[in-house]
Parts: C-alpha cells; sequence; structure tokens
C-alpha cells in the first residue's frame, strides 16, 4: 500500500531525513519512535504533502500512485490521513461544516454521492459517541477553544469519519491523560483492520500498550535504525534511546 | 492656490443655487438657514486633499470632475430591489436618493409612542427630541484631539432632502428590527444625494436599527449624515451595510451621543463603492456605558473603503470594545484610523481597539493608524492591528483532510470576514449578509 524507498528531505539547508525506506501493507499496524528533533513529524508531514520540506531523494508510492507528485487534498482523496501532531484553529469555520466540506469531497473522488446535512449528521453520530465527544463541540469552530486532550480526540473523530485507507498519527498520544488516552486508542483500534494501514508515531511505549503494533521502527536522525516486532517497543521503554546508540556504535 | 480652493468649493455652491429654493419647499422652509450654514461652512473648506491630515490616504479629486446634479425626481419599483438585506422582515422606512420614497416603505402598527417616518408633522415628545438634538450630534464639541473635519457633515447639511426620523419612548422594546433603506440610482445621471437620518431612543428602551445604503446604477455622490441618540439605559444594536455601485462615491458621517449605562452596538458592513468613507464617532455622555463597533470590508478591483472611529471617553467607567475586518483582494485599499480619546476623568475606562487585514493579492494595500490619546491615570486602553495574508498552517490543514486548495482559501477568507457577522443578532439580518459576504468572495 505504501512503499518509500530511501526517501531524503531538508528544510532550507538543513538534512532532516536521511534516506528512509518502509513498507506498510494493508492491514499491518507500524510503530516509529524515536527521540524528539529526529524526524518522525517531518517523515509524516512530507507524507501528508507539507510544502515546508524539500524532497531531495527518494520515492513514495501510495496505492500504486506517485504519491510526492499529489498535492495534499488529491492525498487525502486518494486514502491518506494524518493525524497532526498540533491541530489546527480555525475561527469562523464550524466543526460540522468543516467535516461535511471534507467527507463531502473525499466521497465525491471514491465516485460515492455527497451527503446532505442530515445524512451527514446520521452519519457522525455514532462516531461522536465513539470518541466520547461533547456534541457541542460540533458547532464550534474547528479546534478553537479546545482542551488538548479534545483536539485530539477530534482528530481521531475525523479519521473515523473520512474512513482513510492508509491513517498516520503524529504522536496523537502526547499530553493525554490515560482516560483519554484509552478513547483514542479504542477509536484508532475500531479502524484496524482488513484494506487498511495504519503507522502511529510516538515517543513514549504507553500509547503501544493500547495500539498493538505489528512493527516497530527507530527512527534516529533521519534514519530508521532498527526495526523489530512489538517487543522492541518494550525493549527501548526498559534501556532508553541510548541502548541503541551503544548497538550502533559497536556496530560501526 | 486659493483659486484653486475656490474653484473646488465652487463646484458645490453651483449645485447649492440651482437646487436650494426648490430644498427649502421642503419643511416648509425650517431648514433654510441650517442648509445656508452648511454651504457657507463646506466653501470654507472645500473637497479635501492629500494635504488634509484626515485625508491622508484618501484621493478625492475626481469631486472636482464630476458633473452631479442634485438628485431629485427618480423612482424605484420593489422588484429592482433584489439585495438579500431588503427582503428581511423590519419596519421599513425608504428613501430613493435622499428623497422619501412611501412605495418601498412599510405600513405598520407600531408600538405606542414609536415613531418611525419622514420628517413631517412630529407627535409632541418626537418634535421635542429632535428640536434638542438635529444637528448637535452630528458636529463634534469635544475637548480634546484635533478638531474633527466635518466638511462632509457640512455638504449634507446644505443639501439634503427628507429626513429619516425614528423615536422609541421610555421603555419601550420594539422586537422588530427598523429599517433605514437607502436606494441609489443614477439613471437620470450623475447626481449628489444627502441622506439624513435621526434616531432617538429613550431611556431605557431597546431597539435594533438596520441602515442600509443600496446602489442600482451609475455615478453618483453619496454625503449621509446620521445621528443617533441613547438616553440612560437604552441598549441599541445598528447595523450599517453600505452596498453602494462600484462607480459611486459614499462618505457617511454617523455620529452617536450614548447617556449613562446605554449600550451601543454597530456593525459596519462595506461591500459597495468605488470611493467608501465613513467617519463614526461616539460621544460618551455618562458613566457605565458600553459601545461595541465592529466593521467587516470586503473590497475588490479597485475599490478604496476607509473606516474613521473615533470614541470620546469623558465620563469614567466605559467600556469600548471595537473590531475592524478587511479582506482586500486585487487593487483594493483600505484605510483605518482609530481615534480613542480618554479625558482626564474618565478613570477605569476599558478600551480595546483591533484592525485585521487580509490582503489577498499582492498589489491590495492597507494603512491602518491606531490614534489613542489618554489623559486619565487609572484605565486599559490597548490596541493592535494585523496585516497579512491567509494562514498558510491552516490551508494545509484544510486541503490535508481533502478539502481542494480555492475552496479552502474562500472558506478561510469567509470565516475571517464572517467571525464578525456573526455576532449581529438579529438572524435574518445575519443571515442575508452573510448570503452577501459569500456572494461577493465568490466562495466556491
Ligand atoms: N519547518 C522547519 N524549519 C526548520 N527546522 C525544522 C522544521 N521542521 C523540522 N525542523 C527540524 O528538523 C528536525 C526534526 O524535526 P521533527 O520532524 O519535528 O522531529 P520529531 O517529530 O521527531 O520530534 C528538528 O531538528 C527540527 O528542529
Ligand atoms: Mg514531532
Amino acid at each position: 500500500m505504501l512503499v518509500i524507498q530511501n526517501l531524503q528531505a531538508r528544510v532550507e539547508e538543513k538534512e532532516i531525513l536521511r534516506g528512509i525506506s518502509l513498507t506498510v501493507n494493508a492491514g499491518e499496524v507500524h510503530a516509529i519512535m524515536g527521540p524528539n528533533g529526529s524526524g518522525k513529524s517531518t517523515l509524516a508531514s512530507i507524507l501528508a504533502g507539507k510544502q515546508d520540506y524539500e524532497v531531495t531523494g527518494g520515492s513514495v508510492e501510495f496505492a500504486g500512485e506517485d504519491l510526492l507528485e499529489l498535492d495534499p487534498e488529491e492525498r487525502a482523496a486518494a486514502g491518506l490521513f494524518l493525524a497532526f501532531q498540533y491541530p489546527i484553529e480555525i475561527p469562523g469555520v464550524t466543526n460540522t461544516y468543516f467535516l461535511r466540506a471534507a467527507l463531502n469531497n473525499v466521497r465525491k473522488a471514491r465516485g460515492e454521492a455527497e451527503l446532505t446535512m442530515t445524512e451527514f449528521m446520521k452519519h457522525i453520530r455514532s462516531k461522536v459517541e465513539m470518541m466520547e465527544l461533547d456534541p457541542s463541540l460540533l458547532s464550534r469552530s474547528v479546534n478553537e477553544g479546545f482542551s488538548g486532550g479534545e483536539k485530539k480526540r477530534n482528530e481521531i473523530f475525523q479519521m473515523a469519519v473520512l474512513e482513510p485507507k492508509l491513517c498516520v498519527l503524529d504522536e496523537t498520544d502526547s499530553g493525554l491523560d490515560i482516560d483519554a488516552l484509552k478513547i483514542v486508542a479504542n477509536g484508532v483500534n475500531h479502524l484496524r483492520g482488513e484494506g487498511r494501514g495504519i503507522i502511529v508515531v510516538t515517543h513514549y511505549q504507553r500509547l503501544l500498550d493500547y495500539i498493538v503494533p505489528d512493527f516497530v521502527h527507530v527512527l534516529m536522525e533521519g534514519r530508521i535504525v532498527k526495526s523489530g516486532g512489538k517487543e522492541l517497543a518494550h525493549e527501548l521503554e526498559a534501556k532508553g534511546y541510548s541502548f541503541i546508540e551503544e548497538e550502533l556504535a559497536a556496530a560501526r | 492656490m486659493t483659486t484653486d480652493l475656490k474653484a473646488k468649493a465652487d463646484a458645490f455652491t453651483e449645485i447649492f443655487d440651482s437646487a436650494h429654493a426648490v430644498l427649502n419647499t421642503l419643511a416648509d422652509g425650517r431648514f433654510a438657514d441650517v442648509r445656508e450654514r452648511g454651504i457657507h461652512k463646506f466653501r470654507e473648506y472645500g473637497v479635501p486633499t492629500h494635504r488634509d491630515e484626515e485625508f491622508k490616504y484618501l484621493n478625492l479629486r475626481h469631486l472636482n470632475e464630476s458633473a452631479f446634479k442634485i438628485a431629485y425626481g427618480a423612482t424605484v419599483s420593489r422588484g429592482d430591489l433584489s439585495h438579500p438585506i431588503v427582503g428581511t422582515d423590519a419596519i421599513t422606512l425608504a428613501f430613493v436618493n435622499g428623497q422619501y420614497a412611501p412605495e418601498l416603505s412599510s405600513a405598520d402598527t407600531l408600538p405606542d409612542g414609536v415613531y418611525v417616518g419622514p420628517f413631517d408633522e412630529l407627535p409632541f415628545e418626537v418634535d421635542q427630541a429632535f428640536e434638542k438634538q438635529f444637528g448637535r450630534v452630528a458636529n463634534l464639541v469635544s475637548k480634546l484631539g484635533t478638531t474633527n473635519d466635518e466638511r462632509f457633515t457640512y455638504l449634507n447639511q446644505a443639501f439634503f432632502a427628507d429626513i429619516a426620523v425614528v423615536f422609541v419612548p421610555e421603555n419601550v422594546i420594539v422586537e422588530r428590527p427598523i429599517h433605514i433603506l437607502n436606494v441609489s440610482t443614477a439613471n437620470l445621471g450623475a447626481f449628489v444625494a444627502a441622506p439624513r437620518a435621526f434616531a432617538y431612543f429613550s431611556a431605557n428602551s431597546q431597539a435594533k436599527l438596520i441602515e442600509s445604503f443600496i446602489g442600482l446604477t451609475g455615478d453618483y455622490l453619496n454625503v449621509p449624515v446620521t445621528e443617533v441618540v441613547l438616553e440612560s439605559g437604552a441598549i441599541v444594536e445598528h447595523v450599517r451595510v453600505q452596498d453602494e455601485t462600484l462607480a459611486a462615491t459614499h462618505i457617511g458621517t454617523q455620529a452617536v451621543h450614548q447617556d449613562a449605562s446605554s449600550s451601543y452596538t454597530a456593525f459596519n458592513v462595506n461591500f459597495g463603492g468605488q470611493v467608501y468613507r465613513n467617519d463614526l464617532n461616539v460621544w460618551l455622555n455618562g458613566s457605565g456605558t458600553e459601545t461595541r463597533l465592529d466593521g467587516v470590508n470586503v473590497g475588490t478591483a479597485d475599490q478604496v473603503m476607509d473606516n474613521h472611529t473615533r470614541i470620546d471617553h469623558a465620563f469614567p467607567h466605559c467600556n469600548s470594545f471595537e473590531v475592524y475586518k478587511s479582506v482586500l483582494r486585487d487593487q483594493a485599499q483600505g484605510i483605518f484610523n482609530g481615534k480613542i480619546f480618554v479625558y482626564e476623568d474618565a478613570q477605569k475606562t476599558d478600551a480595546k481597539q483591533t484592525n485585521q487585514a487580509l490582503l489577498l493579492s499582492a498589489t491590495a494595500q492597507m494603512n491602518s493608524k491606531p490614534q489613542l490619546e489618554i489623559f486619565a491615570d487609572d484605565v486599559k486602553c490597548t490596541h493592535g492591528a494585523t496585516i497579512g495574508q491567509l494562514q498558510k498552517d491552516a490551508l494545509f490543514y484544510l486541503q490535508a483532510r481533502g478539502i481542494p486548495k480555492a475552496q479552502a482559501e474562500s472558506l478561510l477568507v469567509y470565516a475571517f470576514a464572517n467571525d464578525v457577522l456573526a455576532r449581529i443578532s438579529n438572524e435574518a439580518v445575519r443571515q442575508a449578509l452573510e448570503t452577501r459576504l459569500f456572494d461577493k468572495l465568490e466562495v466556491a
């Protein structure tokens, strides 16, 4: 579904991604872990189509298409979803208006009929409940004045509504208390399964107790330096990132 | 130089000479002297140039070259009025080119003592209020600041024909909005019109006032003056909609007096005009008042939109809150000047002013000048101005959710401007203006 090959990118003169290769197949959950500043958000943002980064090498193929050639909205239409580490506040645009516009654009791309407001409200009802969103948030401006936890739950709520093929979650766990974490994990697990790929970017192992990954990759200084199964996350939790640094140093 | 200035005023003197005889047949000649004084005062100043401080950025040279006649005799039928604001339910008092238009006005049964009509035989109580305040609100007698530049108020005084009069007695709440509808049509040639309105809200009354300026055809000069008086405890929401033709020049004065504990909220919404200017002056005449001045300007092509606001905080414990927003596209130009004067006695004043502009092209421009002059020491006064482009992060967020770039852009622009309209309390009025905003921004 997603094939990243030797991806390199920089901002201005700064090299951030130094050759990343990663393949995600339908039905798989991959966790990407790494210390702050290692390039996790950069990778996630490049996948979603953010313009700030210059891709200097490598390729990304998504559902048979050259992803890097697509505009952000075309990527969303093709089924890619990024849950932002820092969701953006948009004063003056209500959550419902925004999400219906998003859904209808995505549906149009899939060749499905657009939903009327009534149909839309019906479509989202169970998802509002699943994410335990206060219904009043729907008529408020997008993310404006939401608490940190509400913003993150709103991201996963949007994901549940848009039903993407590939979900990329950028530190969705940061700043969440344990109850909110469980709600978020439950939302993600609902989407897990046949035909869908999930990439969970996180700094801590905690979220992975609830969203159990099939693969874990360690990203350091713009490279995937180690990959393994879910036990790698536990090892990192127990020993910290330094043990990998030591391993790498020994190997050199 | 002197001949130059004289020539400028002379164009309007000629119009005056040809028109005042007719104008003075109105209201039994009651305003003949007022008009004489008006033209006399205007002649002292003439058409402003960029050397005049209050008109520094506003180019009005074209007023010297245009051949305006005094507005007279135009008619408009209901079918010509498609503007969404015209369709909102309201007690409507209509004028065409400054002349009373009963055929476009509504016939309503009004609450006891409420008067909404042209200046005519006024009921006793209304006449008293009129006599006491007419002309006094428009001309600011202030202690602070450079003298107010009131030349166009004088021009109105020289040329006004009929007067829209609104009066609400003590303790009366008028639920339906009161709409003063000013329609302009230059199908009989270029003209100058001077719509005049006088709205008086007695103690503890409540009302919603809509004032609209709707242009249908052609090139004209509109110099309206509106005087608004709020006695103590009155609560008024005033929506002023300017949607003149794209060839018209609109130079307005909106003058407000607020007595103690009154609350005045103004929404100035501007879509039209080749050149638009409005001076909104609020005189706070007692303690404990609330004032909220909000504005939205949407300029495209080579429109010029100039808002001057002035609040005189002359008494303690008064709040004023002001947000003006502009969306400027193409070669449009925006001007904002916000004066706040806090007098020595006006302790515990809380005044906040914000001016924001969104420039959607490299050739659009905005000149913003806050002017706070504070002579009391225990006050809270802040101002902020931002001039910028669309927020890239927000645009990316919308696109990343599947919303195409063009749609995302217009959505953000709409949201920016609509943020102000969303506060209008009457739903029908709000929706009418949102519809117009949608239309003007060509939101996909
Ligand atoms: N827009 C940007 N401009 C400049 N530097 C950036 C930008 N985005 C990321 N960086 C830098 O790139 C590195 C990786 O950042 P990021 O991808 O956010 O890391 P992570 O998400 O793993 O914490 C950091 O050193 C960060 O400062
Ligand atoms: Mg990050």
